[in-house]
C-alpha cells in the first residue's frame, strides 16, 4: 500500500513533466510551421542602404589623374560575391550622376578583369575568397568597400559595419591612398572609426 | 504532511505547466497570424535612399536583430538582455532600477537604496543564489554570499549590456549562481570617446555625471565622476524615513588592441553615505581590473584577468567590515575541432575581512582568509540534425567545506535558423558563507559544520524568431532542494543548520514585437512556486521556511517604445508583482512614463514619471513601517558634444 503510494507520487510530476514536454514540441511546431519567411524584408532593406552608400561614396572619392579619362566617362561599380545588391544599385543609378559621371553597375564573376573600375564593392561570404579579391584589387586605382568582420584589416577601404541595427562603415584612409585615391573628409568624419582630431 | 506538500507540488506544477501551455498556446496562435500577415516592416523603394545624407543612412534601422541577437536567439540558456537603449530610454538612474527590465528578475525597493532581487525565488534583502559581475569582477560579499546593492553603482551610459540569466550556471560561474547570474558590461573605452555630461533632478533624487575619453599611449581610455544624492522615503503610516544617501564614484578605463586581442585596465572608486537610525552607514570601495584577451595562431582564444577589491562598510555602533579580494582566472576556449568545441579555465581567489563588532553582532573568528580555487571544462558536441549536447563540470574548493562538484548536462536541438530548443540537468550549491558558519549574536549563531546547499535543476526553454518583427522565449525549471538553511534550537540560542529541503518550479515567458518600424514592444511575465519543508529531524520553529524568500507567485511587464519623429520619443511601462506572503506585501501595479527628446544631435533631454498610475505603493517589508514609493518626475539632460 505505502508502494502503490510511494509509485503514485513519483508518477505524478512524471505526468506533469510530460505536459511540459508536450507543450515544448507542440511550441516547436508551430515555429518550424512559420519561421522559413524570418528576415526577407529586413535583409533587402540592408543592401538597399548598403547600395544608396556605395553611390553616395563616389562622390566623396577623387580618383587619380587617368582614372576616369573623360569628364563624362562613367564610374563603374563592380559587385562581387551579392548579386542581389547589384540590383538594389541599378535601381538607384538610372538618370543620376555624380560631377557628370553617369553610373555604371558591373557584376563581377569570378575571373573578370578588375580594370576601369572605380569601386568595387566584395559581399560578405567566404573570408578567404574575400581576402584574394582585396589583394587583386589593390595595384588598381579603385576603391574596395567590404562587409565583414575585421574587413579593413584585410586591406579593404571602406567596411560596412551593422551596429544596433544600422549601417555604419568604417574607413581606411592609409589603405585608400595607398591605391592612390583620396576619401574626402566629410566622409572620414561620418565613418563610424572617424577619431578626433584626425577626420577634419 | 509529506503527501500532502506533495499534493500541494503536484497542484502547482499542474498548473504551472496549464498556464505555460495556454501560454505558448497563445502565442502559437499569434505567431501564425502574424506570419499569415504582410512584412510589419515597411521597406522605403531604394531609389528615395539615394537621396539621404551619410547620417541620414546610417540612421535606419536596417534590422530588428543585431548580430549579437542573433547569437541571442541561438543562446541556449534563459538568458535576457538588457540592451544600452534599454537602459537609456527606461530612464532609471540606478542598476537596481535597471534590472527591473529583465523579465526574469524579482526586484522589490525596499527603501530609498535597498534591494531585494532574485531570480526564480528564494528573494531576500538578503538572497544569495544570484551571482552579479561588473565586467567579470564579482561583487558579491563574502559576509553573506549576497550583494549589497547600494554599494554597486555603474556609469549607466557607459554601460553596453547586462545580461541576465536565470538558472544554475555554476559550471561557468561557480557556487553561487545556484538561480542565476547578472553580468554588467561596460562599453569598451573605444566606443566612448570624447565628452559626456549629464544631469538630473526630481522629486526623489538629483545627480550629475560626467565622462571623458581620448587616446593616449596607443590605447583609447576614458575618466569618469557621478554623484547622486537621494531623498528620504517615507513611511507607509506617514513620517519619514532617515535612508536620504549622498554617493560618489568615479572610475576609468583602458583598452588597447582590439576586444578579442587586447588589453583592458580599468578600476572604480566609490563613497557613499546613507542615512540611517541611529547613525549614517558608510560603504566605500575600491577595485582595479587587468584582463588580457588573445586570438591564437591556431584559432583558439586565451583570457587572463585579475583583479583587486575592497569593499568597506562602516555601521556606527553596529559593526566596521572590510573585505580585500584578489582574485585572478584564465580561460582557454578552444577552436572547433570536428564536432567539439571545448573550453577549460580555473581560477584562485583569497578574500580576507576584517570585521570589528559591535555590542550586538560579531563574526567568530573576527577576521577570515577564505580561499577559492576552481578548474572546470566544457565540451559542446555538434549531433546529427542540428542537435548539441553540452558537457561540463566544476570543481570548486573553498575554504569551508573542501571540494565540491557542480556538473551540467545540456541538450539543444536548432531545427531551423532562428529556433532554440534545450532542456538541462545541473547540479548546483551555494557553499557556506561567513554568516552560515562564523555568525554570532545573542539569539542566532552559525554552525561551523554548515555544509554546502545543493540544488538539482532540471530545466527547458524554446526561442524562437517566429517572423521578422517577432521573437520569444519561454523557459520551465523545477529544483530539488536539499539541506537548506534551519534554525535549530541549542541550548542558549538558534544555530544555523542544514535541514530544509524541497522543490521549486515555474516558468517565464518573454518577448520582443517590432510593430512598426517606429514602435516596438516588449513583454514578459513568470511564475514560480516554492515548497520547502524541514527534514526529518529538525526542530526549526518555522524561521527557516519563512525566511528562505518572500516572493510572488507571479510578475509580468509590459514595455511599449514608440519613436513619434526622430526627435521625439515617448515609452511606457506597465508592471505587476503580485501580493508576497510573508510579511504580506499587497499586489502592485506600476506605470512608468518617458518622454524623450532629441534637442540636437548632441543634447538629448527626456522626462520621467514613475509610479505615473497611483499615489504610491509598497514593494516590501512589514506593513506600516515600510517604505511606500510615490509618483514623482525626473528631468535629465544629456549632452554629447
Amino acid at each position: 500500500m505505502i508502494a502503490d503510494k510511494m509509485t503514485a507520487m513519483l508518477r505524478r510530476p512524471m505526468r506533469a513533466w510530460a505536459a511540459g514536454a508536450g507543450t515544448l514540441l507542440f511550441a516547436t511546431l508551430c515555429a518550424t510551421l512559420s519561421i522559413p519567411a524570418a528576415g526577407q524584408g529586413e535583409r533587402s532593406l540592408e543592401r538597399g542602404v548598403k547600395a544608396a552608400f556605395l553611390y553616395k561614396f563616389a562622390g566623396y572619392v577623387e580618383w587619380p589623374a587617368g582614372a576616369l579619362p573623360a569628364a563624362d566617362a562613367p564610374i563603374v561599380i563592380a559587385v562581387a560575391q551579392e548579386a542581389a545588391l547589384a540590383d538594389e544599385l541599378e535601381r538607384i543609378v538610372p538618370g543620376r550622376r555624380i560631377d557628370n559621371h553617369p553610373i555604371v553597375v558591373r557584376r563581377l564573376r569570378e575571373g573578370d578583369s578588375l580594370a576601369g573600375i572605380q569601386i568595387l564593392f566584395i559581399g560578405a561570404g567566404d573570408r578567404g575568397r574575400t581576402a584574394s579579391l582585396v589583394r587583386a584589387a589593390q595595384p588598381h586605382p579603385l576603391l574596395v568597400v567590404t562587409e565583414i568582420d575585421n574587413g579593413l584589416a584585410l586591406g579593404s577601404g571602406i567596411n560596412f559595419v551593422l551596429h544596433e541595427g544600422r549601417v555604419r562603415f568604417e574607413a581606411s584612409p592609409e589603405a585608400v591612398e595607398r591605391s592612390g585615391l583620396k576619401l574626402s573628409s566629410r566622409l572620414l568624419s561620418v565613418a563610424s572609426n572617424a577619431r578626433m582630431g584626425t577626420a577634419q | 504532511m509529506r503527501s500532502e506538500s506533495g499534493m500541494r507540488i503536484e497542484k502547482a506544477l499542474k498548473a504551472g505547466f496549464r498556464i505555460t501551455a495556454a501560454a505558448v498556446f497563445a502565442l502559437c496562435a499569434a505567431q501564425m497570424a502574424l506570419a499569415a500577415s504582410p512584412p510589419a516592416l515597411p521597406v522605403p523603394a531604394t531609389e528615395n535612399l539615394a537621396e539621404l545624407s551619410l547620417e541620414q543612412l546610417g540612421d535606419i534601422l536596417v534590422t530588428t536583430v543585431s548580430k549579437r541577437e542573433e547569437r541571442l536567439l541561438a543562446a541556449n540558456a534563459a538568458i535576457f538582455v538588457i540592451s544600452a537603449e534599454d537602459i537609456r530610454r527606461s530612464g532609471a538612474t540606478t542598476l537596481p532600477e535597471v534590472l527591473r527590465l529583465a523579465p526574469n528578475l524579482d526586484v522589490a525597493r525596499a527603501d530609498t537604496n535597498t534591494y531585494a532581487i532574485s531570480s526564480r525565488g528564494f528573494n531576500t534583502l538578503t538572497a544569495n543564489n544570484l551571482l552579479v559581475l561588473i565586467d567579470g569582477r564579482s561583487v558579491y560579499s563574502i559576509l553573506f554570499s549576497g550583494v549589497f546593492w547600494e554599494a554597486q553603482q555603474v556609469m549607466l551610459e557607459d554601460v553596453e549590456r547586462i545580461e541576465v540569466i536565470s538558472g544554475p550556471s555554476t559550471t561557468l560561474w561557480g557556487a553561487n549562481a545556484v538561480n542565476g547570474v547578472i553580468n554588467v558590461i561596460t562599453r569598451s573605452a573605444r566606443d566612448t570617446q570624447g565628452l559626456l555630461l549629464a544631469g538630473g533632478g526630481g522629486g526623489r533624487e538629483s545627480g550629475g555625471a560626467v565622462r571623458y575619453g581620448g587616446e593616449a599611449a596607443g590605447a583609447h581610455y576614458r575618466v569618469y565622476g557621478r554623484y547622486q544624492d537621494m531623498n528620504n522615503a517615507t513611511r507607509q503610516d506617514g513620517p519619514q524615513i532617515r535612508d536620504g544617501a549622498h554617493t560618489v564614484q568615479t572610475g576609468f578605463r583602458a583598452d588597447w588592441g582590439a576586444l578579442q586581442n587586447g588589453v583592458t585596465v580599468q578600476g572604480d572608486y566609490y563613497q557613499s553615505m546613507i542615512d540611517q537610525v541611529p547613525l549614517a552607514r558608510d560603504t566605500s570601495g575600491m577595485n582595479l581590473l587587468a584582463r588580457w584577451q588573445h586570438e591564437l595562431d591556431n584559432g583558439s582564444r586565451l583570457r587572463l584577468q585579475s583583479y583587486f577589491d575592497r569593499a568597506e562598510r562602516d555601521l556606527p555602533t553596529q559593526y566596521h567590515d572590510r573585505i580585500d579580494t584578489w582574485d585572478v582566472e584564465l580561460q582557454h576556449a578552444l577552436a572547433p575541432r570536428g564536432a567539439h568545441t571545448f573550453i577549460w579555465g580555473g581560477g584562485n581567489r583569497l578574500s580576507r575581512d576584517a570585521f570589528t563588532a559591535g555590542p550586538a553582532l560579531s563574526f567568530n573568528p573576527a577576521g577570515r582568509t577564505l580561499r577559492l580555487s576552481n578548474i572546470f571544462a566544457q565540451d559542446s558536441i555538434a549531433l546529427p540534425d542540428n542537435f548539441e549536447v553540452t558537457l561540463g563540470a566544476k570543481i570548486e574548493h573553498n575554504s569551508y567545506t573542501g571540494a565540491e562538484f557542480m556538473p551540467n548536462a545540456r541538450l539543444t536541438w536548432r531545427p531551423s535558423n532562428g529556433v532554440t530548443m534545450w532542456t538541462a540537468l545541473s547540479r548546483a550549491l551555494r557553499t557556506p558563507s561567513r554568516l552560515d558558519r562564523d555568525y554570532s549574536t545573542v539569539t542566532l549563531v552559525g554552525n561551523p559544520n554548515y555544509e554546502s546547499e545543493v540544488t538539482r535543476v532540471v530545466e527547458a526553454g524554446f526561442r524562437s524568431q517566429a517572423t521578422p518583427a517577432f521573437s520569444y522565449t519561454v523557459t520551465v525549471f523545477r529544483n530539488l532542494h536539499d539541506r537548506l538553511r534551519s534554525f535549530e534550537p541549542g541550548t542558549l540560542h538558534l544555530v544555523f543548520d542544514n535541514k530544509i529541503e524541497g522543490t521549486s518550479s515555474g516558468a517565464g515567458i518573454w518577448g520582443n514585437y517590432q510593430a512598426a518600424r517606429n514602435w516596438r514592444l516588449t513583454g514578459g511575465a513568470a511564475w514560480q512556486h516554492l515548497s520547502l519543508e524541514r527534514k526529518p529531524g529538525s526542530m526549526d520553529p518555522g524561521f527557516g521556511i519563512t525566511s528562505a524568500g518572500n516572493d510572488p507567485s507571479h510578475w509580468a511587464s509590459l514595455r511599449s517604445l514608440w519613436d513619434i519623429t526622430s526627435q521625439h520619443e515617448f515609452d511606457f511601462t506597465v508592471r505587476h508583482v503580485g501580493a508576497r506572503p510573508n510579511p504580506a506585501v499587497p499586489a502592485y501595479t506600476a506605470v512608468d512614463m518617458r518622454l524623450g527628446w532629441r534637442i540636437s544631435r548632441a543634447l538629448e533631454m527626456s522626462l520621467t514619471l514613475r509610479n505615473a498610475s497611483e499615489a504610491e505603493h509598497t514593494e516590501w517589508g512589514v506593513a506600516t513601517n515600510r517604505a511606500i514609493f510615490e509618483r514623482n518626475a525626473f528631468v535629465k539632460l544629456v549632452w554629447r558634444p
